[in-house]
This record gives C-alpha cells, sequence and structure tokens, in this order.
C-alpha cells in the first residue's frame, strides 16, 4: 500500500507546489506548464474541430494543461466520444479546479458517464467528495454506486471509512462487494499509517459481514498481517480452515508474514495436518529461507507420507545444510522410486561449502551404492577430487567408470585433460568410449585458457590414425571456437579425407565469429573440396547476420558474387544487399544485372534498394538509369488479400501506397498488419494484384509477406 | 569478433552440448516435483482434485499458442473460452474440445461472465495489451490466479497498483516474460546477479523500435455486429475511438488516452526484465536520458547502467540481452546461446540449449505456483519494476530530455510533465 499512497500524495503534493509557488516549476527542468501551447490546445477544444482533433488535443492538456483547461475539459464530460480523453487530461491536471469540475459533473450525469467520473474522483482521492459520494452508494444503479464505494475506499479519510462501514451491513447484496472493497483499501491506508488496531478492527468487519468469498480472503490476509505477531494464531487458523481459499492465502501469508515465531508455529503444528496440506506448508516454511526451522523439514524428509517427504526433500535442496547430509544419503542410497530420486536431486543442490567437503571424505572409504553415488555428486556439484576419480577409472564396474568420467568432465583442469582425451582416443574399456568423449567435451568447453585446450585437442586429431576419433575431436573443437580451433578445422578441411573435409566444413558453417570469412571463401573457391557450396553459404551467412562495417561487408558480397559458382547462392547474396541498402549495394547490384540468369532477382534488389534510398532522400534516379530501369506510371486497379473463398479486398490501401517505381512498399512489416487484420487465421494467404504498368495491363500473385515488385506485363 | 563492442579480448561460443528437445525438456516439467506419480492416474492422467481448472481471455494468435502450452499439461482442464471476436471464440472452443472429446468449453463475449464462474481456478489473458492490467485486476478481485501476456501494463500508476493488487488479493500471477525460465537466460543473468561478472557495469536490452507516440484516431468505418466484434469491448478501457478494422489486429500500440510505448514498452517488457533479473529485480533506474546515437542510457541508483541499444548485437537472436561487469560479461538471445567472455564462467556448467523461446516452462512455472501459491518467476512484482523502466525510459524519450525518478515516491523529480505522464484515465465503466 504504501507505494500507492506515496504515488497519490505526490499527486496532492504536487497540487499544493502548483497552487503556492508556481515560479517555483518554472524553473525546473520540466516546466509545469505551457501557457501558449494550452492556449492554442483550448483553441481547438473550444472550435468545431473534429471530434479526432479534440481527443488528441485532451491527451496534450494532460502535460501542459492548467486549471485555466479545466472548464472546456468538464464540458465533454457529458461526450461518450470525448469523457475518457478528458478524464485523462482532468485526472492529470493539478489544484482544486479540477476536482470541483469533476464532483459538479457527478450531478446531472449518469450511467456510464457519471461511473467514469466517478473513478476520476478516486483517483484523485478528492476527500470534498465523500459526502457526494456518500449519498452515490444508494444509487439504484449498481455500477454507480460500486464506483462510489471503492473511490470512498481510495479517499480513505475517517469520514470514508464511516460510510463505508455502515453500508458493509446495510447496503444491497449486488454492491456489498465493492463496499468490501472499499473497507479492505480503506484498512490497508490505516495499517500503513501506523493505525494497526483501526485496521483489525475494519478487517475483522470485513471477514463477518455477507460479502463474496475474495473479499473475506483480502480482509483474512490484512487481519493476519495487521494484527503483527497477535496475528499468528489466526494464521494458523486458516492453515486448519476447510475452506481452501482461506488455507491458500494463509500460505501466500505465510510466506509474507514477519518475524521467526511463525515458522516455530508452523514447524510444531506440521505433522497434525493433512498430508496434501503439510506438503504445501513445508513448501511455504522453504520459502522462508532466513528463519525456517530446518529440524521440521528433515524430520518430515526422513519418514510419514510420500507427499510430504517428496515435498520435504524438494525443500530441503533449498534450506538444508550439512547437517541433511546423511539422511538424504541414507534415503537416496536404501530407498526406491522417486524418493530416492528426490533424495539424489536434493544432495546435488543441497547448499554449502562444508558439504562439498564431507563427500570428498567419505568418498575415501565408501562403497557400493553409496560410492556411486558420491562420484555422481562430485561431478554434479563440481567437487575438486580428481585424484579419487582417477582410481576410480580403474574400477570393474561399468557404472563407477561412466561417473567417474561424466565428473571429470566436470572437474578436470588443463592439467588433467591428457586423461580424458586418452579415455576417448585409446580406452582401457571400449564401452567407455562414449562417456569419454561426453566428458572431454564438457571439459574442453569450460577450460579458461581455451587456446591451450585447443592447441591439446588438435594434436591429438592430427596424431590418431582414427577417422571417427578424429572427427569427435574436430567436433568438440567446432564447438570451442577461437583461433586455434578454426586453424585445426581449416587443415582438416582442406585434407583428401571426405568425412573430415564434411565435418570441418559443417562447423565452421556455423562459426560464430567472423574470422572463418576468409577460411571458407577459400574452401569456397578450392577445386579439391566437395563441400564449396556449404562453404560458400557459411561465407554469405557472416555477412548477413554478423555485425560488420559496411564497406567490409559490401567488400564480402562483392567477394561472394565474383567466386559464387550457383545461382541459388548468388541470389543469396543479393538477398543480402536487400537487406542492408546503400549505394555499393546498388553497384554490386547492378553489377550482377549483366547475369542474364540473375535478371529478375537483381532488378528487384535495385528496386528495393533505390525503394530504401529514396525513402532516405537519396536521388536514385541515376542509379535506376544506370540499371536501365526508368521511372513508370503505377496504376493498382483491383487487390484482394485472403485464401480461397475468404478475400479482403485492400486495393484502397495499396493505392495509397504506390509510387513511381514498379514496387509496392506497405506500412507495416506484414501483411496481416498493413491490411487491418488476419482475414483468415491460421491459412496460408495469398495477395492478387490486377494493375498497370506504364498502361499495360498485368497481374501478379504473391504469397503472404512477399515483397511486392510487379513484373512488366508482356 | 562477431561483436565491436566488447571489453574483453575472449569471447567463447556456446553450441549444442545437450540435445535435449523442448519437448524432452517439458516432461521433465510435467509435474510439480511435490506431487507424487502416485497421485497420477495409471494412463498419466492427473487426479480431479489436482487439476487446475483455467478460461482463456483474448485468444488470438499469441493466445493460441499460449493455449497450447496450457494444453499439453496433464492437470490443466480447460473449459471456458472469451474473446470480442467470435471467429477467435468458436476455434478455440473447437481447440479445446477436440482435446477432451467433449463439447463442454463455454464461450463467452463478456469477460465477466467467465470470471463469475466458479470452478475456473486461473485465467490465461492474452488480449491486446490495452486491456492487460485492467482485466488482470477483474480477475485477482473475482478470486482467480492468471497468467498474463505483456507488455502488462500501460503507465507507471497501472504497474505500481498491479503490484498491489496481486499482494491484496493473494493471486498468483505470472507475466508473458517465458525467458525467464530458460535456462542460458536464467544463467546468464545468475552470473550477473551473483557477482560472477565482477561488479556490473552495464546492463543492455535491444528495444526493437525507440519510439514513443501520441495515439489517434484512424478513419471511421462501419462498426460491426457486436455479436462478430464487439468494439466497445474490444476497446476496454481505451479511451473511445471509432472503429477501425485495422486496429484488430497486431500490437495497437496505438489505442489508449496517454502517451503509448513502441519497442521500449513492446519488447523492453522481454529484454528489459532480463536486465532487471540481471541486477537481482531491485527498484528501477533512476535517470533516464533522452537517446542518442541509437541509444537510451538509463542508471540506476548505485550506478549500473541500463542501455537500450538498436544495434551492435551478436546474432544470437532475438530479444538479445548483454550483461557487463568489471570482470566479465555475457549475452544471450532467443537462439538458445550464450556468449561469454571467458569459458571460465561456465564453472564447470553446461547450460541447456533452447532455442525458439518457447512458453511451456512458464506456463509450468505458473502452474506450480497455483498449487504451492509461491511467487512465479515472472510475478506482480518483479514485472512492475520492469515495466516502470520501460515507462519512464518511454517518457525521456517522448519528452526528449534526461527524466529523474524517485523510487520512493515514484515521482519524477522536478519534472511535473514527466508526473503527469505517469497515468492515464480508463474509459468508463472501467477502473483499477
Amino acid at each position: 500500500m504504501r507505494n500507492l499512497d506515496q504515488f497519490a500524495r505526490s499527486i496532492v503534493h504536487m497540487v499544493i507546489l502548483i497552487t503556492m509557488s508556481a515560479g517555483a516549476f518554472c524553473q525546473a527542468e520540466g516546466p509545469a506548464s505551457s501557457p501558449e501551447k494550452e492556449k492554442e490546445l483550448l483553441a481547438i477544444l473550444t472550435s468545431d474541430s473534429p471530434a479526432s482533433e479534440k481527443a488528441i488535443a485532451c491527451k496534450q492538456l494532460a502535460i501542459y494543461g492548467s486549471s485555466e483547461s479545466v472548464p472546456e475539459l468538464a464540458k465533454l464530460l457529458t461526450s461518450p466520444e470525448l469523457a475518457s480523453w478528458a478524464r485523462t487530461a482532468m485526472e492529470a491536471i493539478p489544484g482544486p479546479e479540477a476536482d470541483s469540475a469533476l464532483r459538479t459533473a457527478t450531478e446531472t450525469l449518469s450511467g456510464r458517464l457519471l461511473v467514469g467520473t466517478i473513478n476520476s474522483i478516486g483517483v484523485r482521492r478528492d476527500p470534498m467528495a465523500v459526502d457526494s459520494l456518500g449519498a452515490r452508494l444508494k444509487d439504484s444503479d449498481i455500477q454507480v454506486a460500486s464506483a462510489a464505494a471503492v473511490a470512498l475506499g481510495r479517499i480513505g479519510s475517517s469520514e470514508a471509512r464511516q460510510l463505508l462501514r455502515q453500508s458493509l451491513t446495510s447496503s444491497n447484496a449486488e454492491i456489498r462487494s465493492a463496499v468490501a472493497e472499499g473497507c479492505v483499501l480503506c484498512a490497508e491506508k490505516l495499517h500503513s499509517d501506523g493505525q494497526s488496531a483501526e485496521a483489525v478492527a475494519l478487517y475483522d468487519e470485513v471477514r463477518q459481514a455477507d460479502v463474496p468469498a475474495q473479499r473475506i480472503i483480502e480482509a483474512t490476509r490484512g487481519a493476519i498481517l495487521a494484527r503483527n505477531q497477535d496475528g499468528i494464531p489466526l494464521l494458523l487458523e486458516q492453515l486448519r480452515s476447510p475452506d481452501k481459499g482461506l488455507f491458500y492465502v494463509a500460505l501466500s501469508t505465510a510466506r509474507e508474514f514477519p518475524g521467526a515465531d511463525v515458522d516455530q508455529a508452523m514447524a510444531t503444528e506440521l505433522a497434525g495436518y493433512p498430508p496434501e496440506r503439510a506438503a504445501l506448508i513445508i513448501q511455504a516454511m522453504a520459502d522462508r529461507s532466513d528463519t525456517v526451522v530446518l529440524t521440521a523439514i528433515l524430520n518430515a524428509a526422513e519418514k510419514g507420507p510420500e507427499t510430504v517427504r517428496l515435498s520435504a526433500i524438494d525443500a530441503l535442496a533449498r534450506v538444508g545444510n550439512m547437517t541433511c547430509l546423511g539422511s538424504l544419503l541414507r534415503i537416496a542410497t536404501e530407498e526406491k522410486g522417486e524418493i530416492a530420486d528426490a533424495a539424489k536431486a536434493a544432495l546435488g543442490a543441497l547448499p554449502g561449502e562444508s558439504v562439498d567437503a564431507e563427500i570428498v571424505k567419505l568418498l575415501g572409504t565408501a562403497q557400493n551404492k553409496t560410492y556411486l553415488l558420491l562420484i555422481e555428486l562430485v561431478g554434479s556439484r563440481r567437487i575438486e577430487a580428481v585424484s579419487l576419480l582417477l582410481k576410480a577409472l580403474d574400477h570393474s564396474d561399468k557404472a563407477v567408470r561412466r561417473a567417474a568420467l561424466i565428473a571429470l568432465g566436470e572437474t578436470a583442469s588443463l592439467q588433467q585433460l591428457s586423461v580424458l582425451i586418452s579415455q576417448l582416443v585409446s580406452p582401457k574399456h571400449t564401452e567407455d568410449s562414449e562417456v569419454a568423449q561426453q566428458a572431454l567435451r564438457a571439459a574442453s568447453i569450460r577450460m579458461a585458457d581455451r587456446e591451450a585446450c585447443a592447441a591439446q585437442l588438435a594434436t591429438a586429431a592430427d596424431q590418431t590414425k582414427q577417422s571417427a576419433k578424429k572427427v569427435s575431436l574436430l567436433t568438440i573443437l567446432g564447438e570451442m571456437g577461437g583461433p586455434t580451433a578454426l586453424a585445426a578445422l581449416e587443415k582438416a578441411a582442406k585434407s583428401p579425407d571426405l568425412q573430415l573435409q564434411d565435418i570441418s566444413s559443417r562447423l565452421m558453417g556455423e562459426w560464430m565469429t567472423e574470422d572463418a570469412a576468409p577460411v571458407l571463401l577459400e574452401l569456397a573457391k578450392l577445386p579439391s573440396n566437395r563441400y564449396q557450396i556449404r562453404a560458400m553459404r557459411g561465407y554469405i551467412r557472416i555477412a548477413r547476420q554478423f555485425v560488420l562495417p559496411d564497406e567490409k561487408r559490401m567488400e564480402m558480397c562483392g567477394k561472394a558474387l565474383d567466386a559464387a559458382q550457383q545461382v541459388a547462392e548468388k541470389k543469396l547474396v543479393l538477398d543480402v544487399l536487400k537487406r542492408y541498402p546503400g549505394t555499393e549495394a546498388m553497384k554490386l547490384a547492378v553489377k550482377a544485372l549483366q547475369n542474364p540468369e540473375l535478371k529478375d532477382e537483381a532488378t528487384q534488389t535495385i528496386l528495393v534498394i533505390a525503394q530504401k534510398l529514396g525513402s532516405k532522400g537519396v536521388d536514385v534516379k541515376e542509379m535506376l538509369a544506370s540499371a536501365g530501369i526508368e521511372k513508370m506510371k503505377l496504376e493498382i486497379i483491383k487487390a484482394e488479400y485472403g485464401a480461397g473463398a475468404t478475400q479482403k479486398d485492400v486495393t484502397e490501401i495499396l493505392k495509397k501506397q504506390i509510387s513511381d517505381l514498379p514496387l509496392v512498399t506497405l506500412t507495416s512489416a506484414t501483411y496481416n498488419a498493413s491490411f487491418g487484420g488476419d482475414p483468415l487465421p491460421g491459412n496460408a494467404k495469398q495477395l492478387k494484384i490486377q494493375y498497370r504498368l506504364n498502361g499495360k495491363a498485368g497481374e501478379a500473385t504473391f504469397a503472404e509477406n512477399a515483397v511486392i515488385i510487379l513484373p512488366m506485363p508482356k | 569478433m562477431a561483436t565491436n563492442t566488447t571489453t574483453s579480448t575472449t569471447q567463447y561460443p556456446r553450441r549444442q552440448f545437450l540435445k535435449s528437445t523442448v519437448a524432452a525438456a517439458s516432461t521433465a516439467f510435467m509435474a510439480p516435483m511435490i506431487i507424487p506419480s502416485s497421485a497420477l492416474g495409471k494412463d498419466g492422467a492427473v487426479a480431479p482434485s489436482e487439476r487446475v481448472v483455467v478460461g482463456g481471455i483474448g485468444i488470438g494468435n499469441r493466445g493460441t499458442y499460449d493455449l497450447g502450452c496450457f494444453l499439453e499439461q496433464k492437470d490443466v482442464q480447460f473449459v471456458a473460452v472469451c474473446d470480442v471476436k467470435e471467429a477467435r471464440r468458436v476455434a478455440v472452443k473447437k481447440i479445446a474440445d477436440e482435446k477432451y472429446g467433449n463439447q463442454n468449453c463455454s464461450m463467452h463475449r463478456d469477460f465477466r461472465e467467465l470470471l463469475d464462474r466458479k470452478d475456473i481456478d486461473a485465467v490465461l489473458i492474452a488480449t491486446g495489451p490495452n486491456w492487460h492490467a485492467t482485466m488482470a485486476m477483474n480477475a485477482a478481485k473475482a478470486g482467480k490466479d492468471m497468467y498474463c501476456e505483456k507488455p502488462v501494463t500501460k503507465n507507471i500508476a497501472q504497474s505500481l497498483i498491479l503490484a498491489e493488487t496481486m499482494r491484496r488479493t493473494g493471486r498468483v500471477f505470472q507475466a508473458g516474460t517465458q525467458r525467464r525460465n530458460l535456462p542460458h537466460f536464467a544463467f546468464a543473468c545468475q552470473l550477473a546477479r551473483t557477482g560472477k561478472l565482477g561488479k556490473l557495469t552495464r546492463v543492455y536490452a535491444h528495444p526493437a523500435g525507440m519510439q514513443a507516440m501520441m495515439s489517434g484516431w484512424l478513419i471511421p468505418e462501419p462498426e460491426p455486429n457486436p455479436e462478430t466484434v464487439d468494439w466497445d469491448m474490444y476497446l476496454g478501457p481505451a479511451a473511445w475511438r471509432p472503429f477501425n478494422a485495422k486496429l484488430l489486429d497486431g500490437f495497437n500500440f496505438e489505442k489508449g488516452g496517454g502517451l503509448v510505448g513502441g519497442g521500449v514498452l513492446e519488447w523492453g517488457s522481454h529484454c528489459v526484465d532480463l536486465c532487471q533479473w540481471a541486477v537481482d529485480d531491485c527498484p528501477p533506474p533512476v535517470e533516464y536520458d533522452a537517446p542518442k546515437d541509437g541509444q537510451l542510457v538509463a542508471r540506476y541508483e548505485n550506478g549500473t547502467e541500463l542501455i537500450f541499444r538498436e544495434t551492435g548485437w551478436i546474432p544470437l537472436g532475438s530479444c538479445p540481452v548483454r550483461f557487463e561487469g568489471e570482470t566479465g560479461w555475457v549475452e544471450a538471445g532467443d537462439s538458445g546461446k550464450l556468449v561469454l567472455s571467458s569459458p571460465a564462467l561456465l564453472a564447470g556448467r553446461t547450460v541447456e540449449e533452447i532455442g525458439g523461446y518457447p512458453a511451456t516452462f512458464h506456463v509450468r512455472d505458473f502452474l506450480n505456483c497455483v498449487k504451492t501459491r509461491s511467487q512465479p518467476k515472472g510475478n506482480a512484482d518483479a514485472a512492475c519494476n520492469a515495466h516502470i523502466a520501460c515507462h519512464a525510459a518511454n517518457i525521456a524519450l517522448h519528452l526528449g530530455r534526461t527524466v529523474r525518478y524517485d523510487n520512493t515516491t515514484h515521482e519524477f523529480i522536478n519534472d511535473e510533465q514527466a508526473n503527469r505522464l505517469r497515468s492515464e484515465a480508463l474509459r468508463e465503466p472501467w477502473r483499477l
């Protein structure tokens, strides 16, 4: 409540400042008012300007208006079209004039317009309106009476409270909900103002009243919090309540209740709740991590109904500590199913560095299931215990070796990387090879000295004779990135081994830094490379997606146009030019026009670039002339957008967007947005246009959201 | 290097280490931890007492996607749809009825009918942004929990009232900021929040179009039959204007009686929200400069800068964010990938890579909290702070000058014009 009170008070504060020291605001960074601007806007309101202009004037007056504007704004409160616009200004303009005008308006308005005006009075928290609002509590219009009740609640004065209290028992059942809402707002204000006893009394009145369940819930929350520590019994009562709504609000209120006594109270009663409730109460207890009674949760985790145990074990993962380790290890190793799985998950997250030290200590002597679990925990908790893990690599149990490898992947340092490389390249047990690869990958991607790590992997890839192992190592290098990895992949791509060419070109095609560009271009030109197209596409991807200086990007596009052997790749380059329009892009597109196979796409590209440059004020006439494109007269005859029998006539929309090029640029990025909505949601739509270019009639169809470039009719 | 804005000498791309698909990952979230499988039926169906009964309000394109995320949760029973458009009511009923093999999904034009249903526990609100806050508060007062699409509020006053209302009513509120429940964004925020990047110096958000507008009216068109499109209810709390079909779809920033946000609000409600998470959901910045050179710089109380910038991002997909500290930085985007100043920041972790910003996990988080009454990741307090940052930035943008915001009084300091832009009237009869 504090936030809103302060917000509302700030408006009142502004009123006082404006009244008393208007001059001070004139010196402030943001001027308080702008008389000239206000005069212009008021002239619109008093003129016979269309309502649309008056609406905008009202909006501007919300910023620039003063009490001078209030009389004209007040006249609009009777207008169903403009009342809400006027109220936006009247809610914002400081001073008693706006309050007075709103109060006066309530004397003659009715229905929705009256409701809106009362709502604005509530926003302004006008204490002078209490009497008239009180009278409205008995209005025959339920909406009016309800609005008055909430407005009184927002005002929150003692007079307003009194009126609401009276109505809580006497009013029509249909408005009692709003009266109760007003009472709760008043009680919140009392509580935040330090009048907790009065707040409690008001909350309790609402709790006893014949009002909707949600109002009782709100009053109950308030009644608990306003009682402070004396609210604990009431909170516990709700936790026992047969009413689900009250139980739920007790759970959320428990989380915001101050002090530690409530934790002890919930812990004491925990065993007495039905299992489904106890499980939820444990979650609430655990959300109070600073004051939680851990022993209660640990006890619940160790024995009892499954639902409660699962909740408690889950809670230990968040709030447990070293004292929970033994119990969780026992549950994880001696029990089965979801309980054991939950305990393992909790062990992985159990807070506290002393937990790590104890796990290492136990690992030295543990056996069987506990040994395996502790190794898994070393990995999942990333505990430094490499020597113990290396020892486990020789274990006869495959599961233990597997867990040790995974743990090494999470914890090994650069100095220990060779162990994992050996496990991948020449494992003692062939069946461990796949896990070793996972572990090596996990280790490699987190090494602080990436280049040193990549160097070890590159050397291993060079030295191994097995292609599959080379591929595995190169894959990891590709995932790591960096200059050393790139060099290793380049070398592999240039090798005669097709498998290595394949993997390395694929990985470089997804490279995340632009330094792969020259390598990819070279590979795209290399006759011995079977994956030239892939390399070229990777090169174009960098030009298209990466943050690059314009010069560099255009240089890359030029090289790609020269080097690409396939028309498809050249078209991709033209797409990049469209995306980054400029004079250099235009030159490249004009050059591409020389290629007969690119004529249509290059023309499209030129038009798109010309249109974008033209919109920025660049004279594109000469550029277009150099491409042999003249400006032409475009007429839209008919245009429909839709699918099947559902077609929307968009002729008039397109007519507004034409220029002297055979190109139509829409107002939004999508057809739906440009054409006033989706005529057939969920269906593929088309745009059909009948048109004339320089007098020649033509027809063209475009897939949804395609660039609209109209071909010259034959 | 993929970026020219980095302060570090190395960067580290993260690729697909885990092949987990969204579907596989969502399986892991199918039920909250505290519900044992014994509470589930043999066929995986959930006992009626464990189901969350849901209604949908304003189910268009985005809403239909969200609805799909709800329907794939076995403990959800979707029973009612409300939309001002008849075609959408019919379409959503068809989806629900086909899912359950019955004809039970009820259709409503007026959301108050849906909120009056006592059997409904929670609602999905996916109306236009104009309605979000008002609808959410109506739902809370009707005793419903809610998953509400973003942007959640239209101005600073609404943001504050929303948070207060959710506290007062004890309802569970989840803003549609689904990136809070994606592992790579969560990890990036965690690095920033826990000091792994050193003292935070800058957090960056992508506004995707910095513009603040004062909306107007479009050319009047004949108003459709209310049964087909209920224009009055569609406008709802927005200041009145004549019907125009263009306003029926898309993001419709144009509605409202006050200042309306462009990308700073629409996209910022995701990106700024993540930045807020990175700064541990502290109160929003206290100072906002006017944009300069494609950047709008805001400053938190402790000096950390929140920078809205259009360009300069590493190509990691839409909704990029970047967090810079004195010793490291991290950048993430909708591809599901992270780029780090040093692999050491991973500290041995592998971060699950889930691209395409699915809302499945966010919906699951919401449903879990409906059951436990805990706070979901996109709770009303978090949403309030993130949205205030967006609104304040928009006000600086609109006024073209620096504005300073006091997080205690929720006033702009010595700036009455800015203060007047903190709220706007709702059209009658709506109130917050």
